[in-house]
């Protein structure tokens, strides 16, 4: 069985850039939570941490959970985790050249797509707003851990 | 044989000593002088880094990830790579406190232009109207510094404001977007002349194109924010590694300068350095020290200096930087095209607004979106990550930033002093106010730099210009400036403190006033132009 570091490290990659991190890429991404910088500053509180199970479940949930923590909890572990993948994804081939690459979308459709990709990421935060209530409730949003 | 102690190898110490030494004199030079690292991999180009370096994310994003950006990062981001960290690491010895401003000091092999972009902008006859020498003086010194260093530019539309000088090499190739930037400037140059009193043309930076004295020219590796491995770009540590073999000089690393004594007739007499490794203090006899550790700390010893000579320690007014505002811009005609890795990173082209006074010459520098680190971009647009990326693959190349340079005049309300400790130890105590119009003043030149921009085909998008806190720039000048007639705490034209004879401020501390372009070319160049006349 996978330990969850490593599906995270997969998932995550996944929802980035569509493919699995490198062996490379997932040992840096151990070191640095061994380095503790992912940590938010003041540590994380249990909400938190159950943002990031659930964003582990796949790469679908993580996108709505990070569409979420992009506009109400920007500072979150989530998004320090996703920020810190997409930094080493960006410093190692191949996936350093895969993103950093145009799309090769026509204006037209490249327009239509970023339409797209707003009316999803304003979908995805008031759904998973409104899906988080329980668990903020239970878990105290804010309460450090 | 005359003797100098020159104090710190940055670009204002190497060429003081170097001016000197042409002069027949004997030069010491003390610096604390923390050394780089090794350059890894030379031969290779920032695109085949990320394949062939065995430890990538060690050496982009440093072996404690230090260099990664996370969002809701406090503090002002410099997107300095990690393996430039010696660059800035403080040093206890040489402490401040500082209100209004973000000091950035360093205690560098080379100093703080070790992480230059190097940008040489020389200062007009305007400009330099407050320095009490003639401008011709500074004029011919800027040949001698281009001669030594490369300058690579282009007298065009910007002449009036960049004129030109002995030993300006052409220009490097100019990257696709700055091409692009360039022609549209030149389709809509009657309206961007006329009305908004703006001009563009290329920039001009200490880079060489061809292999010249040791140095290999510049291929278009696209490293140079990450360290030119190839040292086409210049560094002062290049002068000093120079300077080390002629057998006048003698480099002493290691070494913090605390202060300068003086006799009772105010006439320097010697200089103490304590080691950096808890050694003996070295003390030396001299008649001649030159000032060059950069403004902030140079004043330190200065004010450490005065107060142990005379028991009081005053306050140095008329402390001055250039604020500079960051304007990110879109330019559609580059949307959706690949990024050019490999070329040269830093700006290419500048951009210039008149002013009614021309002191108050507004000057841009415009720099291509190219090899910075694209985590801290991605995670600021406000989508999701994944989202944010797809959006950035397309927009890469057409991004770009000009970043917006403001003048500065003395005031007494930004000062420098001592704050003294009860262990008789000091602190550096920084102050700053900016002018009261100030705001206006940005205002007003950021709405034409976005006409400017339009007029080019871009847009800037809202809510993303970035106003830097005074400090950032690091442009420091202005605390003992430089006048015709003795005045207290003040330089001669020869940059000799009236206060002690024998020491002689050759950094950007003695600057009467500071114009919006970036000062280091002038500092160089004033640094030579004072050797030169250590014998009057
Ligand atoms: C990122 C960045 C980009 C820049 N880009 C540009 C640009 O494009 N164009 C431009 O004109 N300018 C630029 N600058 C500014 C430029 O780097 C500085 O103006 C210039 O380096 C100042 O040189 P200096 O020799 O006066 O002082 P410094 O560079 O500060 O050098 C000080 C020296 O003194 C030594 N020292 C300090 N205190 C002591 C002491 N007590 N005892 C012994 N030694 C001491 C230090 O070790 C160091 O060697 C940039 C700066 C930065 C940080
Ligand atoms: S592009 Fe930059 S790093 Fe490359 S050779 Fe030229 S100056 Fe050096």
């Amino acid at each position: 069985m996978t330990e969850p570091l490593e599906r995270e490290c997969e998932v995550f990659a996944r929802y980035l850039s569509g493919s699995p991190p490198s062996d490379y890429v997932l040992a840096q991404y151990r070191a640095a939570h061994a380095a503790g910088v992912v940590d938010p500053p003041g540590g994380a509180t249990r909400f938190d941490e159950f943002v990031v199970r659930q964003a582990r479940r796949g790469a679908w949930l993580a996108r709505a959970l990070d569409a979420h923590a992009r506009v109400f909890a920007n500072g979150s572990l989530l998004r320090r985790k996703l920020v810190l993948l997409l930094a080493l994804l960006e410093v190692r081939s191949p996936h350093a050249e895969a993103l950093d690459t145009p799309t090769g979308a026509s204006r037209a459709l490249m327009l239509l797509t970023m339409a797209w990709l707003g009316v999803r990421f304003a979908f995805s935060v008031a759904l998973v707003a409104v899906l988080l209530i329980p668990a903020r409730v239970a878990l105290g949003g804010g309460g450090a851990k | 044989m005359k003797h100098v102690v020159v104090v710190g190898s940055g670009a204002s110490g190497v060429h003081f000593a170097q001016s000197a030494l042409e002069r027949g004199w004997r030069v010491t030079m003390l610096d604390v002088g923390r050394s780089a690292p090794a350059a890894e991999l030379p031969h290779a180009s920032f695109a085949a880094l990320k394949r062939e370096h065995p430890d990538p994310a060690g050496y982009f994003l440093g072996r404690a990830f230090e260099g990664a950006l996370f969002p809701g990062a406090k503090g002002e981001y410099y997107g300095f790579p990690p393996h430039k960290g010696y660059i800035f690491a403080p040093l206890e010895r040489v402490a401040w406190r500082a209100r209004g401003f973000d000091p950035l000091l360093s205690f560098a092999r080379g100093g703080l232009a070790q992480a230059w972009t190097g940008g040489s902008f020389p200062f007009t006859a305007d400009e330099t109207r407050d320095f009490p020498f003639e401008h011709s003086e500074l004029q011919r010194c800027y040949g001698v510094i281009a001669q030594r260093i490369g300058v690579s530019g282009a007298v065009d539309d910007l002449a009036p404001y960049l004129p030109g000088h002995a030993h300006l090499a052409p220009p490097l190739d100019l990257d696709e977007h700055s091409r692009v930037l360039l022609a549209a400037y030149e389709r809509s140059k009657s309206r961007l002349n006329g009305k908004l009193r703006c001009f563009v043309g290329r920039s001009r930076a200490a880079v060489r194109a061809d292999d010249r004295d040791g140095r290999q020219g510049c291929t278009n590796l696209g490293r140079c924010l990450w360290g030119c491995p190839r040292e086409a770009l210049y560094t002062p540590s290049i002068t000093l590694r120079e300077l080390e073999r002629h057998p006048s000089f003698s480099y002493v690393p290691g070494r913090v300068v605390t202060r300068i004594e003086a006799d009772g007739a105010n006439r320097v007499r010697r200089v103490r350095a304590e080691s950096l490794d808890g050694g003996a203090e070295l003390v030396l006899d001299t008649q001649h020290v030159a000032l060059a550790a950069g403004t902030l700390a140079s004043a330190k010893v200065l004010l450490d200096s005065l107060r142990a000579h005379g028991g009081v320690s005053p306050v140095l007014t008329g402390l001055m930087d250039n604020r500079q505002v960051l304007v990110p811009f879109v330019n559609f005609a580059m949307l959706r095209k690949r990024v050019e890795l490999d070329s040269y990173q830093y700006h290419q082209l500048a951009l210039g607004l008149e002013r009614p006074d021309p002191r108050h010459y507004v000057h841009g520098l415009v720099t291509t979106l190219k090899t910075a680190l694209i985590h801290p971009i991605v995670q600021s647009v406000p989508f999701d990550l994944a989202s944010a990326l797809w959006i950035f693959r397309n927009a890469h190349a057409a991004l770009g930033l000009v970043n917006v340079n403001f003048h500065d005049e003395r005031r007494e309300t930004c000062s420098l002093a001592l704050e003294v400790e009860r262990d008789g130890s000091s602190k550096l105590l920084v102050r700053y106010e900016p002018a009261p119009e100030e705001s206006e003043r940005i205002a007003g030149a950021l709405r034409d730099v976005k006409r400017a921009l339009r007029a080019l085909g871009c847009i800037a998008p809202p809510g993303m210009t970035h106003v830097r806190p005074m400090g950032a720039s690091v442009h420091y000048a202005g605390v003992v400036p430089m006048r015709a007639e003795r005045t207290a705490l003040c330089a001669s034209p020869r940059g000799e403190s009236y206060d002690l004879a024998g020491l002689h401020l050759v950094d950007g501390a003695t600057f009467p006033f500071l114009p919006a372009k970036n000062l280091t070319f002038t500092l160089m160049a004033n640094a030579a132009r004072i050797a030169e006349r250590l014998d009057d």
